[in-house]
């Protein structure tokens, strides 16, 4: 390849990181608020990736999944922020009441703030695991990749998350979303449990 | 009521239930909200600070590049 068709391609490979870059901010940063609890946090976040993920372009293989990559960035920054702030993260119940207290237009529409705080209140590994699997929309293995663990960890984790939020946001089942509560016995026993 | 007949009732209540109470139907309910909130956040689109970000990365990227080609040119 010449020189001048070797930049020319180095030029649309550019086009094409920024282009899909751009494209998967939306989502990134909706995993960024996942993760932090706050907008403002998130933002810095989500700002710190980019700076990662450009100055890192080179490592990045074109053609490859440039999500998972920068969900990769994402969630290695969050945790290493995470270490270095080490007790501001161990006071956790004065974290969450300042979260919701202070702010508390940051935090979206009114009928999802529940949802929010209950999200909030997960172990990490568990919110960044259903967030992945739920919501931004990767497979068990993608998640697991980006987290760097088993695809079965990733399983019980996202299993672990919801029996939580269940509890978290009182859904008992079948009274509320199910059949109700006579069908629900005949189907138990239908089903044998 | 007869053996025959429950039987007949309660695969009617299977299949329209569909699920076996207690496990899906909430999970359905927290994935529901789950996917609302993150789409909540998702719609707020990309705020400016990003863009302006990241158009300032891209002119010093090209300026350098504008420089290296200035010295291969020597």
């Amino acid at each position: 390849m010449s020189a001048q068709a070797e930049s020319t391609k180095a030029d649309a490979d550019d086009r094409v990181f920024k282009r899909d870059l751009l494209a998967s901010l939306p989502n990134l940063r909706a995993f960024a608020v996942s993760l932090t609890g706050r907008h403002d946090k998130a933002d810095d976040l989500v700002q710190d990736t980019i700076m990662k993920a450009w100055a890192n372009q080179k490592s990045f293989t074109a053609g490859t999944n440039m999500r998972a990559w920068l969900f990769t960035i994402l969630r290695n920054e969050f945790y290493s922020q995470m270490r270095k702030r080490g007790r501001e993260v161990q006071d956790s119940d004065g974290l969450f009441s300042e979260r919701f207290s202070v702010h508390p237009e940051q935090y979206g529409r009114l009928d999802l703030q529940d949802f929010r705080q209950a999200l909030d209140k997960l172990p990490e590994d568990q919110r960044e695991a259903i967030v992945l699997v739920g919501a931004a929309g990767f497979a068990y293995e993608e998640a697991a990749e980006i987290c760097g663990c088993a695809v079965g960890t990733i399983k019980s984790r996202v299993s672990r998350a919801r029996t939580r939020l269940q509890e978290l946001l009182g859904v008992s089942g079948e009274s509320d979303y199910g059949p109700d509560a006579g069908d629900a016995a005949i189907t138990a026993r239908a089903f044998g449990s | 009521m007869s053996d025959e007949i429950r039987k007949n009732h309660d695969m009617t209540t299977a299949e329209t239930s569909q699920i076996k109470p207690g496990t899906i139907a909430p999970n359905a309910s927290i994935s529901r909200k789950l996917k609302e909130f993150y789409d909540a956040v998702q719609e707020e689109g990309i705020p400016d600070r990003f863009l302006d970000l990241l158009e300032r990365l891209e002119a010093a990227e090209n300026a350098q590049k504008a420089n290296a080609k200035a010295v291969d040119a020597k």
